[in-house]
């Protein structure tokens, strides 16, 4: 292909500044001496100029707040999910310590101080396990009462 | 534009922090709407792909890196959205120009054409407005390949670099597409007697 062949494969690309330095060069230096390439680099940049001015069409006001929703409750979701783990353990530790921190309480209460020397292993330990397992039960339900309502929630946003 | 636009706000939003994507869709909403209505040629489908670009661009914010432009990433986001409606449901468009596009016979202005931006008097603005509504029509004439290929270098003004980074294809692919896709307009304009009303 001639130098003028291999140039005017390039006019368009130089009218759009799309071109790297070693290709602008050669088409800088054609230019010059090339009346026929120069008034072709400028036809397409008036066509360039042309689409930089076509008018921008405006994103409906009504589809952005309807993005912008949908996009705030997923993030909401995904926050959620984020901390739902960690929350949930601190409320396990903090319910084990609590059942545990209450168990002397409550067998004062029920039995006496002396029940503290009651050393009896069947006695003591089943009824602490009954205990934190009546606790631990009644944590579980309110936590599913609690998700049943955020799902509800959910559901009507 | 600022080679850092948006990424310190994507930064953010992988961080979950909401108001990063407030910012975001302040800075793109329009821009992106832009792409995807020139991208597909019809106004409720752009406004469904705008909104499903958005949550990926949420869903998948993870995915993002941050040392990359954010602009790029979020056009390629929607082009993919915009490529897989049209695979699944008008496979011929990405090929051949959209049936009814017929470029001449328009005889309601586009949506863009309606826009037309203001000028120093009102026949220059009606001027303005008659070349805009034929390059609008001789661009939507051309089939989508070079339509996006146009759109993106003039009015995203991306670097061809960044173009080829969207399309996700060669740079030397990139070059060819945006040649032959003003060799392709001019034709258009020229088949109307329009080119030379563009001096």
């Amino acid at each position: 292909m001639s130098e003028h062949g291999a140039i005017r494969e390039l006019v368009a690309l130089a009218a759009a500044d799309a071109l790297d330095d070693k290709e602008r060069r050669q088409v800088e230096a054609h230019l010059r001496t090339c009346a026929d390439c120069s008034a072709e680099v400028d036809r397409y940049r008036v066509l360039a100029s042309g689409l930089r001015r076509l008018p921008t069409p405006q994103a409906p006001p009504l589809l952005v707040e309807r993005t912008r929703q949908q996009i705030q409750l997923q993030l909401s979701a995904a926050t959620e999910r984020a901390t739902s783990p960690w929350l949930l353990g601190f409320l396990a530790l903090l319910s084990w310590t609590l059942t545990v921190a209450s168990w002397p309480i409550l067998r004062m209460l029920t039995q006496g101080v002396a029940s503290w020397l009651d050393l009896s292993f069947r006695t003591t330990w089943m009824t602490l396990l009954i205990y934190t397992m009546a606790g631990w039960a009644m944590g579980g339900a309110v936590a599913l009462a609690v998700a049943w309502r955020r799902a509800s929630g959910r559901r009507a946003a | 534009m600022s080679p850092l636009a948006g990424e310190t706000e994507a930064a953010r939003l992988r961080r979950g922090d909401p108001g990063a994507f407030e910012e975001l869709l302040a800075r793109y909403q329009h821009r992106l709407y832009r792409y995807l209505l020139r991208f597909v040629r019809d106004g409720a489908l752009a406004e469904d792909l705008f909104q499903q670009s958005w949550l990926r661009v949420v869903q998948r914010i993870s995915q993002y890196d941050p040392r990359k432009n954010f602009e790029a990433w979020l056009f390629s986001v929607a082009r993919n959205l915009a490529i897989d409606h049209l695979r699944r449901y008008r496979p011929e468009s990405l090929d051949e120009p959209l049936p009814g596009d017929s470029f001449g016979e328009a005889a309601e202005p586009s949506r863009a054409a309606r826009l037309a931006a203001g000028g120093p008097s009102a026949l220059d603005r009606v001027l303005e407005r008659e070349r805009s509504e034929k390059l609008d029509a001789a661009l939507g004439s051309l089939p989508v390949m070079y339509r996006e290929v146009l759109s993106l270098r003039f009015e995203e003004e991306m670097k061809i670099e960044e173009i080829a980074g969207v399309l996700s294809v060669p740079l030397s692919t990139a070059k060819t597409r945006l040649r032959r896709g003003l060799e392709h307009l001019r034709q258009a304009l020229e088949a109307h007697g329009s080119e030379e009303h563009w001096a």
